[in-house]
């Protein structure tokens, strides 16, 4: 069934694409009445004929491929309401509704083409052709991967739909270009020869053009679709894009040469300007042989799950990291030095491009410099890779699975890398190669994914073990998320009453919370658009705090902040401990409890080791951690006087968000 | 008849029907317009909510009793909240904490607490 679609797809493209660019062949060549010429047009007229049979019946097997896949079985075929609710009810039936009728259109006026008298008529007919089948194909944007990219949704499909007609225009006059070269080639076609010469330029320029744009559009794409390095080389649908791109390099390259060819086309008779239209013609029918191969490759992505929404498989034992940079003046050095000599060779190649004298030699060195930088500047950066180095976690940053990971390190992990992570357990001590210290900053260069890999498989040489067979993958997450909260809890000890400027960088775990039989609300849903403080309290320690909070509650809401208060002994019945005076109005959790506090006890520790029995966080519009008080520190300033928690409150309130909210993984 | 005459008629039709389809979507939006015209005349009727909240406050100089509550469908969402009660003897001996199942009703925006019944026991 599959194997069906894509054929259905690529004969569907093919037709669709190609009948873009008869019509804009025709339009670039001009009316002649030339017997030769007028044989040609005849020959695309009934090529036109086919393309409009092919793209309908292709459309058709299409829409039938979709209803099994929507249907979920073969079944579907059978089923006229399946393909009726189809085509009304969902956005694919309204694009293929619009297209093919478009597609029907073109038909007929396909078959008016024989009361073609004057040159206004040809040109009427041709434009028309022309538009009908570049907006029924550019309508396919809207039923592809383009509309549902987010944001930029508007840029992206236009951008496909553009892809699309500049690809018809170009790939699909390939053919009647190729065919009329031949004809004008032989004894008997030399009346139409200057009429071919005449065509053959004008396509020459406009192809440069649409060269031009789907490159741009095509790599606008593929950014909306692939986007990073990992998801185009670790994914089906990036090496799939891969294959696409060295394709039309190929076709590129023959382009390129092609464009040679054509000053000995107006050569002088039968020894160069015959034999030049011949050869012509069969390298632009090797270009044609290549756009049929990208049209199935542009069948299958526009099948394939893009990369965006894949997790990649890493090939490679190695990446290039940053991370080194910072460390080493040395490597830095190297780094710059690499890159200049690159760049310097990328411009010699350049310049040997275009300069006639020297060429090769010019264009060999420039591009040994540029492979020598590349040498100089790249190796310091690799650093380890494994398959899983980039594979996304699927279980979520958040408290319940923190909690779940410490209770795992602690009977799994603690007794060599040490309760704190900072790898002195009793168990590591025998090893050859001590266990490595889990709160080091290097904990945090390393991916969700190393970790991943290390968890799994093992380190073979220092004695860690392979958990793959007794943990579960949501396990082993769970074990990353609680690295994570570590490390972040190590840099969470630099957290003060007053919030740090500069873009914050401690994400705080998501959490679920309800208060009495009220639906569950989680900390995310507050992004955007409220502030948090959160209040780990206890009972009765922080009775006056709470009554001071309760009676500044409306003034902290009003300016754009919810308290959430947790009892750090979990008790469901707390709202009735708390009592009536005053009336405590924000959420006072009692569901969901015991898992926060374990999760942000982490974050509680300052220097001194008693955790305590009552802190606040701050936690900004974008999901930051920003601030901590807690009232054991006595030194100012506290937010024991309300008035310097909305000082705070206001500070977070006027900023600008900085970049992106925190991420789902490591890093 | 020309050939560039009976392209420029195809033309005509096209947008001719892009009219006619715009048309169509308008009278959409228009009945879609009644029918929310008719839906807000439906909520001039008095309507009946029982739903399920925990006591936070209750406040008897204003008669008012604050609940955190479910969600109470075409009203308001799930929040902290305080309803006007239409008889005092309602929230007598009710506890702050304690989880509740209350009646509203009333013309929107006007309802009032008509019943309080105690869920058993205080928190689920």
């Amino acid at each position: 069934m599959t194997a069906l679609g894509l054929a259905a797809r690529w004969v569907h493209l093919v037709c669709g694409l190609g009948l873009l660019g008869l019509f804009s062949a025709e339009l670039l060549a001009g009316r002649s009445e030339r017997p030769t010429a007028l044989r040609w047009t005849a020959r695309i007229a009934s090529l036109t004929r086919w393309l409009v049979v092919g793209v309908l019946a292709s459309g058709v097997l299409t829409l039938g491929c979709q209803a099994v896949i929507v249907a979920g079985g073969s079944d579907a075929i059978r089923d006229p309401s399946m393909w009726l609710r189809l085509l009304t009810s969902s956005r694919f039936g309204t694009v293929w509704l619009v297209r093919h009728g478009l597609f029907l259109l073109l038909g007929v006026l396909i078959l008016l083409r024989e009361r073609e008298r004057s040159r206004a008529d040809a040109i009427a007919w041709r434009l028309e052709g022309w538009a009908l089948g570049a907006v029924a194909m550019a309508a396919m944007a809207w039923a592809g991967h383009a509309a549902a990219v987010e944001p930029l949704g508007g840029i992206a499909l236009l951008s496909d739909a553009l892809h699309l007609v500049a690809a018809g225009t170009w790939l699909g006059a390939l053919l009647p270009l190729a065919l009329l070269l031949r004809a004008a080639s032989t004894e008997a076609g030399a009346d139409a020869r200057p009429y071919a010469v005449l065509a053959i330029r004008r396509f020459s320029v406009l192809a440069a053009a649409l060269m031009l744009v789907i490159i741009t559009t095509g790599l606008w794409n593929a950014g909306a679709e692939a986007g990073t390095v990992p998801a185009l080389i670790g994914t089906r649908y990036g090496g799939l894009l891969l294959v696409k791109i060295a394709l039309l390099v190929a076709a590129l390259a023959l382009a390129v040469a092609n464009r040679r060819l054509l000053p000995a086309l107006s050569g002088d008779g039968v020894t160069v300007g015959r034999p030049a239209m011949l050869r012509l013609s069969r390298f632009i029918a090797g270009e044609l042989a290549l756009a049929l191969l990208i049209l199935g490759v542009a069948a299958a992505l526009s099948l394939t799950v893009p990369a965006l929404h894949e997790s990649p498989r890493w090939p490679l034992s190695f990446r290039l990291s940053s991370d080194a940079v910072a460390a080493s003046p040395v490597i830095r050095a190297r780094l710059f030095i690499g890159a200049q000599l690159a760049f310097l060779g990328l411009l010699a190649v350049i310049i040997g491009a275009l300069i006639r004298n020297k060429r090769g030699l010019v264009i060999g060195a420039g591009a040994l410099a540029v492979v020598a930088g590349l040498g100089i500047a790249l190796p310091p950066l690799a650093v380890d890779a494994y398959p899983t180095t980039y594979r996304r976690p699927t279980v979520a940053y958040e408290a319940v699975s923190i909690g779940h990971g410490m209770a795992l390190y602690t009977t799994r992990c603690a007794p060599c890398h040490g309760a704190g992570g900072k790898g002195d357990g009793p168990g590591g001590a025998g090893l050859a190669k001590l266990p490595a210290d889990l709160t080091a900053p290097h904990t945090g260069q390393h991916t969700a994914g190393d970790l991943f890999w290390w968890i799994t498989h093992g380190i073979r040489a220092s004695g860690m073990p392979p958990f793959g067979e007794t943990l579960s993958e949501d396990e082993r997450w769970d074990l990353i998320n609680f690295l994570r909260a570590l490390a972040a809890a190590d840099e969470a000890r630099a957290l003060a009453p007053l919030v740090a400027r500069g873009r914050p960088r401690l994400g705080a775990p998501d959490f679920t919370f309800a208060v009495g039989p009220a639906p569950s609300r989680s900390l995310k849903e507050f992004r955007g658009r409220w502030m948090v403080l959160l209040v780990l309290f206890s009972l009765p320690e922080s009775r006056s705090r709470l009554d001071q909070l309760a009676l500044a509650y409306r003034e902290i809401e009003f300016s754009g902040t919810e308290v959430v208060a947790v009892p750090m002994d979990a008790d469901p019945r707390i709202i009735a401990r708390l009592g009536a005076a005053p009336p405590i109005l924000f959420p006072v959790v009692t569901e969901g409890a015991a898992e926060i506090v374990r999760a942000y006890t982490l974050f509680t520790r300052t220097s001194e080791s008693a955790p305590a029995r009552h802190t606040e966080f701050l936690v900004d519009r974008q999901g930051y951690l920003r601030a901590r008080w807690s009232p054991g520190s006595a030194a100012p300033p506290t937010w024991a006087d309300v008035k310097t928690l909305r000082a705070e409150i206001q500070i977070l309130d006027q900023e600008a968000p900085s970049g992106p909210p925190p991420g789902e993984h490591v890093h | 008849m020309r050939l560039w005459r009976a392209v420029l008629l195809m033309n005509l039709a096209l947008g001719l029907g892009l009219f006619v389809g715009y048309l169509a979507w308008g009278r959409q939006l228009v009945r879609l317009e009644q029918d929310l015209a008719a839906a807000r005349q439906q909520a001039a009727v008095p309507r009946t909510w029982t739903v399920r909240g925990v006591v936070r406050a209750v406040l008897p100089q204003a008669n008012v009793v604050i609940l955190t509550h479910e969600d109470i469908p075409g009203f308001m969402g799930s929040m902290t909240m305080g309803f006007a009660v239409q008889d005092p003897r309602l929230y007598e001996g009710l506890d702050i904490g304690e989880t509740v199942r209350f009646t509203l009703t009333g013309v929107l925006p006007n309802v009032v607490i008509t019943a309080i019944e105690r869920a058993g026991g205080g928190n689920p």
